[in-house]
């Protein structure tokens, strides 16, 4: 089976870099970025099946990264990660396309059971 | 002190807000880190890290406390959040759940247990969100100011007759029914409490033999 291939997006780069190592010791195919210019040149360059996404972070915000990430690949599949307090951002990235969001801190098991069906969702 | 306008306590919910979010960073990098030791535990070899069991223990301490900040935090925000919209559509279970893990630590100091009892169904009201938690705050401190340590208070939302109230019990040591009230009467903050209730358009009763002190809340008030 093919590794799932996803892009981590968070500004905390302590945070996305430990998620990810999280993720890879799953056999997961992991890359990270920590703005949205940086995040929109992976989807450029080397497009992930899915992107976990932060939805507040300095310069582009991720709902903003989220709407072009959409533009450029519709196919692609997002989880937007939001702060407690902050569900109506989830809502509204749903309404853009988001496949669902999570809000932090968030549980692994949590996490990779959204993966999995994002990847179901695509088939 | 003059009074803080409605301003300057937007401006402190704002700040406060912006740092919840910060500290919540914070701990999901806690989460993180100690997640990938667990994952890392969990694919070493038995009999290979002779103090596996003693990691284990230790990063389930880490996840208990990293879930009572998280529980913490995210009441801070909620609070930090109350000044944005006056009046507010409140739910007086949600602001007793949020009241309690606030205010647990006062209530600590004294060796109280605060706890809350919650309605059912849900018991909406509109009202002023920073007024309102106020006037639950002063109430719970007065009933820690008469008491010299132990016992438990706790907060009953509930409907009397239609009208939506919110019960602050005190359980300790039995107390004489005509002490109850000329005790909490003659706290300072008994006076305070009684100028924020008018303000919110309701009233502030003393039930004896409980004993309990009785926020009555209108459905809704003219801000």
């Amino acid at each position: 089976m093919d590794r799932m291939k996803i892009l981590l997006v968070d500004d905390e780069h302590e945070f996305v870099t430990t998620l990810a190592e999280r993720l890879e010791l799953r056999n997961m195919n992991v890359s990270i970025a920590t703005d949205g210019e940086a995040a929109l040149g992976f989807v450029e360059n080397d497009p992930p099946q899915i992107v976990v996404l932060d939805v507040m972070m300095p310069g582009l915000s991720g709902l903003e990264v989220l709407e072009k990430i959409k533009a450029m690949d519709s196919k692609i599949q997002v989880i937007l990660l939001t702060g407690h307090g902050a569900t109506k951002d989830g809502i509204r990235g749903m309404q853009l396309g988001a496949f669902d969001y999570l809000i932090k801190p968030i549980d692994i098991d949590e996490l990779i059971e959204k993966l999995n069906e994002a990847i179901k969702s695509m088939a | 002190m003059n009074h803080l306008t409605r301003k300057e306590v937007a401006f402190f919910g704002r700040i406060t807000a912006g740092i919840t979010h910060e500290i919540k960073n914070v701990l999901a990098i806690i989460q993180e880190s100690s997640g990938l030791m667990e994952d890392i535990l969990g694919v070493t070899e038995d009999g290979t890290f002779p103090h596996k069991d003693k990691f284990i223990k230790s990063l389930n301490r880490i996840h208990r406390q990293i879930q009572r900040g998280i529980d913490i935090t995210s009441s801070l925000n909620r609070f930090a959040h109350n000044p944005d919209h006056c009046p507010a559509s409140l739910d007086l279970n949600e602001i007793t759940d949020q009241m309690v893990l606030l205010a647990s630590r006062f209530a600590r100091l004294k060796n109280v247990v605060l706890e809350s009892n919650p309605s059912d169904p849900p018991l909406i009201i509109e009202s002023d969100p920073v007024s309102l938690e106020m006037a639950l705050f002063e109430s719970i401190e007065i009933l820690l100011n008469i008491t010299d340590s132990g016992g438990k208070i706790t907060l009953s939302p509930r409907k009397i007759q239609d009208t939506c109230v919110m019960g602050v019990g005190y359980d300790n040591t039995v107390l004489p029914e005509e002490d109850f009230l000329s005790k909490i009467s003659s706290t300072e903050r008994w006076a305070s409490l009684q100028e924020i209730m008018t303000r919110l358009g309701g009233a502030v009763k003393v039930f004896n033999l409980a004993p309990e002190i009785l926020l009555h809340f209108p459905e809704s008030i003219d801000v």
